[in-house]
């Protein structure tokens, strides 16, 4: 058993952990080499720069849409992504794992606060998995893995949870971190290949739809032609 | 926006289809607009085809790549738009009718979607789904909210204009839309209203026969002046249909010595490509470009319509040489300018009545003007008030996206469509509606007409044309 922990916590974190950031770095250059592309084919190259970036601004700290609209559902959405963000990095546990392996240490979370962030994301799953299953809207809008994702998340979460503040037994305990890892790892896989991409290319949104709207100059033709409509009435 | 839902018999009506059977039949489609006879044969591939073909030649394939990335359905665009928040219909949530268009873009144009396809032998694109993008596609306004309201930032309109320009190129438009675009290009007379030059003239002089009685004045409209100023393109419906608002905009360039000009060759600034079909969108661009190269006028001036004003603003630059085209402006800019330097004077005695203004989805979403009508109606209008929202987050008249001028959906857009506006009408008290904008009017009067508001609606420059002081 503790061999494969130690597998887990060696290796295989490695290899997930890669798997993530080359496959976030991988979407990364994808989308704006689109972007660049595009930009290089837009027939009008003035962009609204400016406001697009306000823009981006005010979606990556979204104090001004909670009090817009849907104030509860943006809320606990907003405190799951911080929690989301902020106890992986930030936990005392984690960082010290780094510094023995790698080296490096930064800023940790005081305990208490880390105990109470991570119930609380658990809470805002809990909450925005049941948000999503009991409106209509959302049910048909849903795929499965917008149901799963939150299940997913939310294992880490509650195993850490454990480890740090339950007494088990030590064949229990060794369970649950396993759990933990494992869990952690498959988000790693996944993440760069699903919507939780959206956590490194949406802060291009903004500039993504402004320059959609640029289309590339005198397209008529040349679309006729590949459709064999040339000369054809409208 | 008040979360109201229309009632059974509201639906009925609303969308009660005016369409043979034999027709619908004919054309195996169930839509309520009515389409010119098409070939129905093989339509998932043509449509495939289609698809291919405009990604090839156009941007759009980055833009599709970003958002089928980051789509996290969270359905918060629910709640902003008018259309969903009248009927309740899933197919009227816009995550959902981006989705359609999304889901035959990753299952036949990314790899990951044509391996899974191939290997459950699933996904494939079928008559039905063609079926339900062509019914939704065309209930949305095109308004643009929902996209305001997107925390990943997906552009549910852009969606949408793509997915009708792909069914356009299979002959799936309406066909109100496609007539004036055939008339507009390739017609005798060259414009959506098929006027006869002849007959615009006539208009014209008879219109400065009027504004000579009413006010006193030589006003005139200035046709084919070489090197004027402007060159002036309204929507061309508003030579038969909004006189006043032709006449104030004369009044405010002979009050204020403008350099302005007509052109005969071609006077319409309508642009349904912006609405179906983006080659349509550039032909007319071409079309409109050349009289302004024809007469040689440094600037090109649009009337008081919201599409054609943004489809010039925008796609001048794209198709005449980007920041080497010719600048284009719309009419209020250059009535805001007169009035704050001095040169246009107007009487705040002559309107009295309450007035609110509604601001043109087109002008107003993306904050290009905003607040120069306001500050030209408080300069003369004192009893004004706002709705609510307004500005960028108004609320869409309910004809956006070219609905408006599909008359067999009339009371889908004063049933549905225009709910939410009628509301927010209602709850100002206004007696004038002020909308620049010939769509927006269009719709409203029908709306206010359909839904028992006493209120009237009318052009900014129709009120300026009462209240401009000559000296
Ligand atoms: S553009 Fe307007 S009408 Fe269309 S889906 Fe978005 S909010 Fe609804």
């Amino acid at each position: 058993m503790q061999e494969f922990i130690d597998f887990c916590r060696g290796p295989l974190f490695r290899l997930t952990f890669l798997v993530m950031i080359f496959g976030l770095i991988r979407i990364l250059i994808l989308d704006i080499w689109g972007a660049v592309e595009a930009y290089r084919n837009a027939g009008d190259k003035n962009l609204a720069w400016k406001s697009a970036f306000i823009k981006t601004i005010q979606w990556l700290f979204p104090v001004k849409h909670v009090v817009a609209r849907r104030p509860v559902y943006s809320l606990i959405s907003i405190l799951f992504h911080i929690g989301l963000i902020v106890v992986p990095i930030f936990l005392l546990a984690h960082v010290q794992l780094w510094k023995t392996s790698v080296g490096i240490a930064w800023w940790t979370l005081p305990y208490d606060w880390a105990n109470y962030l991570t119930l609380l994301t658990i809470a805002c799953s809990v909450a925005l998995l049941l948000g999503r299953a009991l409106s209509k809207t959302s049910r048909t809008l849903s795929r499965k893995q917008d149901y799963l994702w939150p299940i997913l998340l939310l294992l880490p979460f509650a195993t850490g949870y454990i480890c740090a503040n339950v007494t088990v037994s030590p064949s229990m305990y060794q369970l649950v971190m396993l759990t933990h890892m494992l869990s952690a790892e498959v988000i790693f896989i996944f993440l760069p290949f699903t919507k939780i991409a959206h956590c490194v290319v949406m802060p291009l949104s903004q500039f993504v739809m402004t320059l959609a709207w640029k289309f590339p100059a005198r397209i008529d033709k040349k679309i006729a032609a590949t459709l064999k409509k040339e000369g054809q009435s409208v | 926006m008040r979360n109201s839902q229309i009632t059974e018999q509201e639906r009925q009506k609303a969308f009660e289809s005016k369409k043979k059977a034999e027709v619908v039949e004919r054309q195996h489609l169930h839509v309520r607009y009515h389409i010119e006879d098409m070939d129905v044969s093989d339509r998932p591939k043509r449509f495939l085809t289609a698809f291919a073909a405009i990604l090839r030649h156009t941007n759009y394939r980055f833009a599709l790549e970003h958002f089928i990335r980051i789509s996290a359905k969270c359905g918060r665009c629910a709640v902003q738009c008018p259309i969903y928040t009248a009927t309740g219909d899933v197919c009227d949530i816009p995550c959902y009718r981006s989705e359609l268009l999304l889901s035959v873009y990753r299952r036949h144009f990314t790899l990951g979607g044509m391996l899974k396809g191939r290997l459950l032998g699933s996904g494939y694109l079928t008559d039905e789904m063609i079926d339900e993008m062509a019914d939704t596609f065309w209930n949305c306004t095109a308004c643009r909210r929902c996209t305001m309201e997107c925390p990943v930032g997906i552009d549910h309109a852009l969606i949408t204009h793509l997915g009708r320009f792909i069914l356009s190129e299979i002959g799936i438009a309406p066909r109100a839309l496609v007539v004036s675009t055939r008339e507009q290009l390739e017609g005798k007379t060259g414009n959506t209203s098929a006027i006869p030059l002849p007959a615009l003239i006539d208009t014209l002089e008879f219109l400065e026969e009027d504004m000579k009685e009413e006010k006193g004045v030589d006003i005139k409209f200035p046709m084919d002046v070489q090197n004027a100023e402007y060159l002036f393109t309204p929507a061309v419906s508003d030579f038969l249909m909004e006189a006043e608002t032709l006449m104030g905009i004369a009044a405010v360039f002979t009050a204020t010595g403008g350099s302005w000009t007509i052109s005969t060759e071609y006077f319409d600034a309508i642009n349904y490509g912006l609405f179906y079909n983006d080659r349509i969108l550039e032909r007319v661009i071409l079309k409109l470009y050349g009289q302004a190269e024809r007469l040689n006028t440094p600037k090109i001036l649009i009337g008081e319509c919201g599409h054609a004003s943004r489809s010039a603003k925008q796609y001048v630059p794209v198709h005449c040489g980007g920041k080497d085209a010719k600048p284009v402006f719309n009419i209020l800019e250059y009535t805001y300018d007169m009035l704050k330097s001095g040169k246009l004077k107007l009487d705040p005695s002559v309107i009295t009545e309450r007035v609110t203004y509604h601001d043109p989805c087109n002008l107003a979403r993306l904050g290009w003007i905003v607040d120069k009508p306001r500050e030209i109606i408080k300069a003369f209008c004192k009893n004004y008030v706002e709705m609510t929202p307004t500005k960028e987050e108004n609320i869409c008249c309910g004809g956006g996206g070219g609905i408006v001028s599909i008359d067999e959906v009339r009371s889908y857009r004063t049933i549905i469509g225009g709910k939410a506006k009628a509301d927010q009408i209602r709850a100002t008290g206004a007696k004038i509606l002020i909308a620049p904008c010939a769509n927006c009017k269009k719709q409203l009067r029908e709306l206010v007409e359909d839904q028992g508001i006493d209120c009237e609606v009318v052009g900014l420059h129709d009120l300026i044309y009462k209240a401009i002081i000559f000296e």
